[in-house]
């Protein structure tokens, strides 16, 4: 009835496409979110002047394609002499490309709670520090948790775009495969389907943890 | 310093065949746009709509647009499309791939913002006699529109960043495959797209200054 | 004390002279890794087995280069027009990947002697109505950016004025435009349009005559300045074909006689 040539074996070599685009996903937000954490509270706390140079570069990493940026830094890294392997790279550069956008999450999470209760904290003697561990970062992850799940999502999708570095990700296997047995149509649905199904779950997680946590006016 | 000679007179000399690259990015991006608005809102209306199949189908592409890569929403409109004899030129399916993922991602922001306009607004157009589809056209529409334009100029941005991927479907006359071009041909990758990323910069920051001038103008009172 | 430290330095002196003459023949070999930049979609030079591992006639040749020097072979999966930014960024050692040795990539990459010769064809398919070269006037054609033969193509349709062209960025995404009609022919190499055909996969693909581009020798790349490594890989070609390993490996892949790799009348 339906006849493919797709053997097992070419299914491990979609899984194992499928998990270097994992891998890829996890090190960028794990870095970036950490980054942008970072650069959130800062942009929270100090002065607008002082963050102008932060703000450009962070602008500049949301205002410029993905794929440009990873073929620039390419070829920056090989120019500098650094020898890094298209691996590094892109991580390097999806760990910046989501700490420019965490950047805004946690920004706008921090300044959702609201300045009375971070004033309230510090008139009773907590520190700086005290007061973004145990009051006002606590509050501003339920705000931010719905838009970082989304970012998430949004980088596993762009890691997509690595392919043009020569990885051999979820895409790139694919399109390994459809060469080899001419199946496009077949082979590119079966890998969207993959996507979906890595996709869908954490989305439907996250809306229904953004509908859980808004508040009821 | 490093141990490479940047041959920057190059890249300024194909400025020109790079402007009118970026001009073309900026149509599609516009046109996809547009396209992609006008199915968001057919698609948002079909989401609260009782009809099983409207909703089934509208649903499907929210679904499909917002969890495949925009990459592979491109290449399944040249390659995929081209398994069933449905041939699109790239240009045709760079907007298509952009068109459908911009409408999917739109039509949520717009469900969203439906949501948070009273009934009452409705309720109260339709007592004052219009028909349904005036009352949705004059009152609701219009608000929805206010409440999700900071996304949607999100959404335009991100449509001139993905017209770069135009060129993994053989695409060559918008701004990342005018570059490709040049890079295949002199190998300056360094320089040729330095000199793109700027001309983006550009362009996106143009996107949001037009966009909050046309805030101030339309949203004013 | 005095002695001992003027024994250290000069030493230290020495051994950072010869680590400053190591050149990427020395790093190669001293690495034990060969890394070739190879195209894995154009059969039968490079292409996938049924278990996605590289198999073809420059795989080959990528691990006779390896033995060669004593080292692993290492192949690094390049589309066309990514080879060689992938020698200049230091992914690859050597690209051993059919590539056309042209003055203007000369500019950027060494070349060594020619290791094949291809001749240009045109394929199309069925239902374009293209019996020759001169009949793709007119026509939708592709072919992968920044090769040989794309190149010259591009010339041709701005020539002829009328028709598109269309770049690719890989041959696999030529071929599967070609076999889905999105274009109506392209110009490849004869070993690569015989291989694609023979396969079955590719039906109401044929060959509608030669391209008259002249012999597309290919050569062994590596960078400009490695002199050290670019006459070793001469040397290499040369007892490739001296040892009849070129027939040997031309008859398993290609069949027939393989092409002579010189020009009458000068000397390299």
């Amino acid at each position: 009835m339906f006849h493919t040539a797709l053997t097992l074996n070419d299914l491990l070599f979609l899984a194992k496409g499928a998990g270097v685009t994992l891998a890829i996903t996890a090190i960028a937000v794990l870095f970036g979110t950490v980054l942008g954490t970072v650069f959130g509270a800062l942009k929270a706390q100090a002065s607008a002047l002082a963050m102008a140079p932060l703000t450009f570069v962070l602008d500049v990493l949301r205002s410029v394609p993905l794929l440009i940026q990873l073929i620039l830094a390419n070829a920056f890294q090989s120019i500098a002499g650094l020898g890094w392997s298209p691996f590094i790279v892109a991580c390097v550069m999806l760990s910046l490309y989501t700490s420019a956008y965490c950047t805004e999450i946690v920004r706008g999470g921090i300044e959702a709670v609201p300045a009375v209760t971070r004033r309230a904290a510090r008139s009773l003697g907590m520190t700086w520090g005290q007061d973004m561990a145990n009051v006002t970062l606590p509050m501003a992850l339920r705000v931010a948790l719905p838009g970082w799940i989304g970012l998430t999502l949004g980088v596993m999708k762009d890691t997509a775009l690595v392919l043009w570095l020569g990885i051999i990700e979820l895409l790139r296997s694919s399109q390994i495969l459809v060469t080899r047995l001419q199946e496009p149509l077949f082979i590119l649905i079966l890998v969207g389907a993959i996507y979906f199904l890595i996709s869908f779950p954490i989305a439907r997680l996250g809306g229904r943890l953004e509908q859980r946590w808004r508040e009821n006016d | 310093m490093f141990n490479y000679t940047f041959h920057w007179h190059q890249a300024f000399q194909a400025l020109p065949q790079m402007l009118w690259g970026a001009l073309i990015t900026i149509e599609v991006a516009v046109i996809s746009m547009i396209f992609g608005i006008i199915f968001a809102v057919l698609i948002a209306l079909c989401r609260l709509s009782h009809n099983r199949v409207a909703y089934g189908v509208a649903t499907a592409w929210v679904e499909m647009a917002r969890n495949t890569p925009a990459l592979f929403q491109i290449y399944m409109a040249h390659f995929g499309l081209g398994a069933f004899g449905i041939h699109l030129s790239p240009w045709w399916a760079l907007l298509a791939g952009i068109t459908f993922n911009n409408a999917g991602y739109m039509a949520e922001t717009f469900r969203g913002a439906l949501r948070a306009i009273p009934a009452t607004q409705t309720r109260a157009a339709l007592s004052l006699g219009m028909g349904p589809l005036r009352a949705f056209w004059s009152v609701v529409m219009p608000q929805m529109f206010r409440i999700s334009f900071p996304p949607m100029t999100n959404q335009m941005v991100w449509a001139v960043l993905m017209t770069s991927l135009g060129l993994t479907v053989g695409l060559a006359s918008d701004l990342a495959g005018v570059t490709q071009e040049l890079n295949v041909r002199t190998f300056r990758t360094f320089e040729f797209f330095a000199m793109a990323a700027v001309l983006y910069y550009l362009i996106a920051k143009a996107v949001m200054l037009g966009a909050r001038l046309v805030a101030w103008r339309l949203f004013r009172y | 004390m005095k002695k001992t430290y003027l024994a250290a330095a000069s030493t230290l002196a020495l051994l950072a002279a010869t680590a400053a003459q190591a050149d990427k023949l020395d790093d190669i070999i001293a690495s034990g890794t060969l890394r070739c930049a190879i195209v894995l979609d154009f059969p039968p030079m490079g292409s996938r087995d049924t278990d996605n591992n590289p198999i073809g006639f420059d795989v080959d040749y990528c691990n006779d280069l390896a033995a060669a020097l004593g080292v692993t072979p290492e192949y690094v999966e390049t589309p066309f027009p990514d080879r060689i930014p992938a020698l200049v960024s230091g992914r690859a050692d050597v690209g051993v990947a059919s590539t056309s040795d042209t003055l203007e990539r000369a500019k950027t990459i060494g070349f060594s002697i020619p290791y094949f010769a291809f001749t240009n064809v045109v394929l199309t398919h069925d239902g374009a109505g293209i019996d020759n070269f001169e009949g793709m006037a007119g026509h939708v054609v592709g072919s992968v950016g920044g090769t040989f033969e794309g190149i010259k193509l591009e010339e041709n349709v701005k020539a002829w004025g009328k028709g598109e062209f269309r770049p690719y960025q890989t041959q696999a995404d030529v071929f599967l435009a070609l076999s889905q009609g999105q274009i109506d022919a392209t110009v490849v190499t004869s070993t690569v349009a015989a291989s694609i055909i023979a396969t079955g996969q590719y039906p109401g693909l044929k060959i509608a005559g030669d391209a008259p581009y002249a012999v597309d020798y290919v050569a062994l790349i590596a960078l400009r300045e490695e002199q050290g490594l670019i006459n070793y890989l001469n040397l290499f070609v040369n007892q490739q074909v001296r040892t009849g390993r070129y027939q040997e490996l031309f008859d398993k892949w290609v069949g027939g006689t393989a092409p002579g790799l010189t020009i009458d009348g000068v000397y390299r």
